[in-house]
């Protein structure tokens, strides 16, 4: 029965962790601009999310070697020096888009202008990141998360045409009077929302944390293949949301409030507040997770140790370097720049840099005398090399878009 | 004597960009180069050490980014003579496909000091350091 129900707690607080300003944002985006026919690009990141996720824990729980080891090892150490910089910067950017929604929340709860939120969400995250224990963090953070689940109760309050969407969803294409390059790039935007770097980096370095070790299989592989699907199921539901409220007044999102306004169309106050305290959760908790992962990158690079498992005196170099990220993104949210922005650029870039960590777990997957007998089998191969093809043509061809379309204007 | 789980392997397979565990199992950081000498005239270079640190690393990553990274390190180093931390082979415990284990305590090491230094005038000053 506890196992049971230790289950559940890690499948919920993985569908709440799945989603984050990046899902808040695409979602809503193209929900309200192009209906449901990129439903495709959502299941197309869920599943590779769950697969490398997959990969990523269990190469973590029998070798007990979180992703960026195994990065240093696989590539050596001129190639993965690459791989560690631009992942820790992709975090960084990735932490700053988190706490400018973080303060966007808050501005839309109090009325005062987001900036002056920013210093303090980042001074909050730190202290999660300095102090909070690992699984405090997760579950609190996780099961807030799930509270928007109101945009599926929203679905059914909502003049929602259930057959169109479906048809939209089922017969993809460029809507009539739609720019075909910002169809493609927003399907990138998706596919990127959905395998974040910075998640599964978490992901395998929070196995750790907790003491993974073969016998956890199930428990990971639950938390990947079932939480993080539903994740991605509750991304569809905010894509839907948009569709019968935003879609015909002709609303184009650019600010997260607008995402939230089905929610308000639909269940009023009451759901707004409780969209406001799950974007709240979804967005704090990538910050402070997204802080954790640059850490935990350049830590398991350079062979230092890291982790909230120790006193942070016993980790010293890992924590300067959380906190000098946490500062780092507080700064670059306080230049004004629009957190709308920041994180569709993040998550582009994010989606171009998913090889360089998906390709070295495959490779150890792969190699049966560190894997034993949890070694990939065929079906996983099949799947995993299918995967990396569609992200190496994503990721070259997220660059490209993102300059073709301005970043989708 | 260091027990070796494989009786023949190439450094990449096993050294090279390994992590090190200290006696207590801690993460020492990771071999970035390793020392071979040669005893004597026509004999085969045996393995004395392996190197850590800055002024091993840099020269591994090589170009403009290993050189700035080797000098940094060689001006962070409170001796004047830039060759790298070595943990000889005799502290090495025993060598397998995961890690490589060390008999003695990370604190024993030359390469500790950037550790000591982010712990002692950066992270120990915050409260709540040590729990």
């Amino acid at each position: 029965m506890k196992a049971v129900m230790s289950m559940m707690l890690g499948v919920m607080t993985a569908i709440g962790g799945f989603v984050d300003i990046g899902n808040l944002v695409t979602s809503g985006i193209t929900g309200a601009r192009f209906g449901m026919t990129l439903t495709w690009a959502v299941l197309v990141g869920t599943l590779g999310m769950a697969l490398f996720a997959e990969m990523a824990g269990r190469v973590t729980a029998v070798t007990r070697k979180p992703i960026f080891h195994v990065v240093r090892e696989r590539l050596g150490v001129r190639m993965s020096v690459v791989n560690a910089g631009a992942s820790t910067l992709l975090n960084v950017l990735t932490l700053a888009a988190e706490l400018g929604g973080v303060s966007l929340v808050l501005q839309m709860v109090t009325g005062i202008s987001y900036l002056i939120w920013v210093p303090l969400a980042g001074l909050f995250a730190w202290l999660v990141i300095w102090r909070m224990p690992f699984g405090w963090m997760e579950n609190i953070f996780g099961l807030l998360g799930l509270g928007l689940i109101v945009f599926v109760v929203a679905l059914f309050r909502l003049p929602t045409n259930w057959p169109a969407m479906w048809h939209q969803a089922v017969n993809p294409g460029v809507p009539a009077g739609q720019p075909a390059p910002t169809w493609w790039f927003y399907a990138v935007t998706l596919i990127g929302a959905c395998i974040v770097p910075y998640q599964v980096i978490f992901f395998s370095s929070g196995g750790r944390e907790e003491g993974w070790t073969s016998k956890s299989m199930t428990e990971m592989r639950v938390n990947a293949f079932i939480g993080f699907p539903l994740g991605g199921l509750l991304s569809l539901a905010i894509m839907a949301a948009a569709v019968p409220v935003l879609e015909p007044a002709g609303i184009q999102v650019s600010h997260l409030n607008q995402v939230a306004v089905p929610v308000a169309a639909a269940l009023g106050r009451a759901g707004l507040a409780i969209v406001f305290v799950s974007f709240f959760a979804a967005t704090f908790a990538a910050a402070a997770e997204s802080g954790l992962s640059s850490g935990y990158s350049v830590a398991q690079y350079m062979g230092w140790s890291w982790g909230k498992r120790h006193p942070p005196g016993a980790a010293a170099r890992f924590h300067l370097v959380c906190l000098a990220s946490v500062i780092a993104a507080t700064a670059f949210t306080l230049t004004t720049i629009d957190p709308v922005t920041v994180t569709i650029f993040a998550v582009v870039l994010g989606a171009a840099a998913v090889p360089l960590t998906y390709f070295p777990i495959v490779i150890v997957a792969n190699d049966a005398r560190l894997m034993g007998e949890r070694v990939n089998r065929r079906w996983a191969n099949a799947a995993g090399t299918f995967f990396m093809l569609i992200m190496v043509v994503v990721s070259l061809a997220s660059l490209p878009l993102l300059l073709l379309t301005k970043a989708g204007q | 004597m260091t027990r070796w789980d494989e009786d023949e392997f190439t450094a990449n397979d096993l050294l090279l960009d390994r992590e090190l565990i200290d006696s207590r199992g801690m993460p020492a950081g990771r071999v970035d180069d390793l020392e071979l000498t040669v005893p004597g005239p026509g004999e085969p270079p045996v393995l004395t050490a392996l190197l850590c640190g800055p002024t091993a690393f840099g020269p591994r990553l090589g170009g403009r980014l290993g050189t700035w990274w080797q000098a940094i390190g060689r001006r962070l180093r409170p001796v004047t003579d830039s060759y790298p931390n070595r943990i000889v082979v005799e502290l090495v415990d025993h060598v397998d496909r995961l890690e490589i284990t060390l008999l003695t305590p990370r604190e024993n090491l030359d390469s500790y000091r950037f550790r000591q230094w982010a712990e002692e005038k950066v992270i120990g000053r915050i409260p709540g350091s040590t729990k």
